[in-house]
């Protein structure tokens, strides 16, 4: 709020600001427009009684100006007739609402959620205010946006929000997708999300003693304890955040696997002739294993970590091989 | 001049204006712009942007008894206000809460055209949607039956967008594409180079009203292929997460039939799971799935 504003953003402040007060005959408290439309006072005062006040049309006449009166912490617009109405959303902010009110309706709803329990007929604020927001951009809206946030397991997101509700802790059966292993272990939750699509439980983990983050569809029990939790998990956002005990590796890319580099957080990466040369951490060999095998003979172990071990790749294709022998 | 006064002015101009207003006559109306001819078109020309990008629908017209014809600017007073949005508080706090909930990159200025913009975030969001201008364009297109051009796959196209989805992670855009002239979806964040507007759309719209909920093996070109896979007890959640439809067996396995036009990507998915999943049928399937594990022993 405290940083200045550039005109751009001033104007388009402006442009509601201006027919929302002259709305008001007997004029609007300073902080509420302050407040509204995110607008800091003293610049706000600023472009009223210096800008706005000559704004007119060619010839500028008194008459075709626009009469500010700022007085008593109240500001009252009169005559400015150009700008009776606020411009409209534009088709682009009014997708910028959907998705995000959409967003929010898909992370309500979740898979085989049993939605009866106590719902009533009237319509939630954020769901009038969508369909207000539809009919305004058009019969478009309706169709034009559509947000799955990734369902996730209902019996156990529901299991993880009454266990956060009571401040409890949560037993898990986990299946750790980067070491390929399944765990059992006793987490602290500390907050349920939808990142990217996916669902994800993030808390103080008691068996690795730190903050961890679960992906809800690797869970595979979930059963609340009575034992309150101990620790104030801050609670992280994202998925996986490579650490500097991670080990590491440099892998030589072909130019069809530059994908690589957009989906994985890479260290560095150096065009040399054509191709990629990424250095990379690695939260498991498992995850590493996946990679190499995908990318076939795009990829080329230039450098490893001597904890990931050797023959990356081929252990692994041995081990799924022996499936189809 | 302030340039705020002088966008005020020029917005007061054009929504004055009965006819089409030539750029020379703007500055004279409008005052506060450099003096030299180029100087004073880069400054207007950055004005005109700024005004688009801010949602007005510039009319851009030739002025009527000029010849040769010369551009004109004005803005229509009724589509500059658009349809009237009566927002309760209620509602304006509800989209005000949905959009810090959802982290949603890009600017802000629907909420302040709203007078929605104040009031404390909530500290933590719940949900991360990747968005940027660019998706607020292809959203705005759809819902205002515009059509846009970009390049995806090495072939520049142009599309008329019906529908943006997000599912399993990333956006898709469905659409008539008329080079192709077929419906098409794309993945947006393949999309490369720039995404413009490109006049009105023309195809009506096809039926989107089917969740779009194509997994990665199912965007391609190639028919369809009906495989078969097995995917063990410890993987078993996730799988039939991802894939939905799956058929439980005695010992907690599952197996899945899945609708493959790419192979690649199907066999991407399969390795996903190391060791435990296996493909049962078709026999060809397996055999290209075993031709690419022997070349990497």
């Amino acid at each position: 709020m405290s940083a200045r504003l550039n005109a751009r953003d001033r104007l388009a402040r402006l442009l509601s600001v201006i027919p929302w007060v002259a709305d008001h005959r007997d004029g609007v408290p300073i902080d509420d427009i302050v407040a509204r439309f995110a607008y800091p006072r003293t610049q706000l005062l600023e472009d009223l009684q210096e800008i706005v006040f000559f704004v007119g049309v060619h010839p500028f006449t008194p008459d075709s100006l626009i009469e500010v009166d700022v007085s008593d912490d109240q500001v009252s617009i009169r005559y400015a007739d150009w700008f009776s109405r606020p411009l409209r959303l534009s088709p682009e902010d009014g997708a910028r609402l959907l998705t995000a009110g959409r967003s929010v309706l898909a992370m309500g709803a979740t898979d085989d959620e049993d939605d009866d329990e106590g719902e009533t007929d009237v319509p939630s604020p954020l769901l009038r205010a969508l369909t207000k927001l539809g009919t305004a951009l058009g019969e478009g809206a309706e169709r034009a946006v559509d947000v799955r946030l990734g369902t996730a397991p209902a019996d156990t997101l529901g299991v993880l929000r009454d266990a956060l509700d009571r401040g409890v802790q949560v037993e898990l059966e986990y299946y750790s997708y980067g070491r390929d292993e399944l765990s059992e272990r006793r987490v602290e939750p500390a907050k349920v999300f939808s990142d990217q699509g996916n669902w994800y439980l993030s808390g103080w983990c008691r068996r690795a003693e730190g903050d961890r983050v679960f992906r809800l569809d690797r869970i595979r029990t979930a059963v609340v304890t009575d034992i309150p939790v101990e620790h104030n998990a801050v609670g992280v956002d994202g998925a996986f955040t490579p650490s500097n005990d991670d080990p590491r590796v440099t892998l030589q890319l072909a130019p069809t696997a530059r994908w690589v580099v957009e989906q994985y957080p890479v260290e560095s990466c150096d065009d040399v002739g054509e191709h990629l040369v990424v250095t990379m951490a690695v939260s498991a060999r498992a995850w590493l294993e996946r990679l190499l095998l995908r990318l076939g003979t795009e990829a080329t172990v230039l450098q490893a970590d001597p904890s990931l071990g050797t023959g990356l790749a081929s252990s692994a294709a041995d081990r799924i091989l022996a499936r189809y022998t | 001049m302030d340039k705020l006064e002088r966008l005020l002015k020029l917005t007061a101009a054009l929504l004055h204006a009965e006819i089409p207003l030539t750029a020379e006559e703007l500055r004279d109306r409008v005052g506060g712009y450099p003096d030299t001819k180029a100087t004073f078109r880069r400054a207007f020309e950055r004005d005109k942007d700024d005004l688009r990008s801010m949602g007005m629908p510039l009319r851009v017209e030739p002025v009527p008894g000029v010849d040769p014809p010369v551009d004109g600017y004005r803005l229509d007073r009724d589509e500059y206000a658009g349809t009237e949005l009566a927002f309760e508080a209620d509602e304006l706090a509800a989209l005000h809460l949905a959009t810090s909930l959802v982290q949603l990159d890009g600017d802000d200025t629907a909420l302040v055209k709203l007078g929605a913009a104040g009031g404390d975030a909530p500290a933590d969001s719940v949900g991360r949607v990747p968005f940027n201008d660019t998706l607020a364009t292809m959203i705005g297109a759809a819902v205002d039956r515009k059509a846009l051009s970009f390049t995806y796959n090495d072939v520049e196209r142009i599309v008329e967008p019906w529908k943006l989805s997000f599912t399993r992670g990333h956006w898709y855009l469905s659409g008539f594409d008329r080079l192709r002239e077929d419906q098409r979806l794309y993945r947006v964040d393949r999309i490369t180079d720039g995404v413009s507007l490109s006049g009105p759309a023309k195809a009506p719209v096809g039926d989107v009203n089917e969740p779009i909920d194509l997994r990665g093996w199912e965007l391609g070109d190639g028919p369809v292929i009906k495989a078969t896979i097995l995917v063990d007890a410890d993987q078993a959640t996730y799988a039939r997460h991802i894939l939905g439809e799956a058929v439980d067996r005695p010992d907690g396995s599952v197996t899945a039939t899945l609708n493959v036009r790419n192979i690649d990507a199907f066999r991407s998915f399969v390795l996903s799971f190391l060791e435990h999943a296996e493909i049962l049928e078709p026999a060809e399937l397996r055999a290209d799935f075993v031709e690419w594990l022997e070349a990497q022993r």
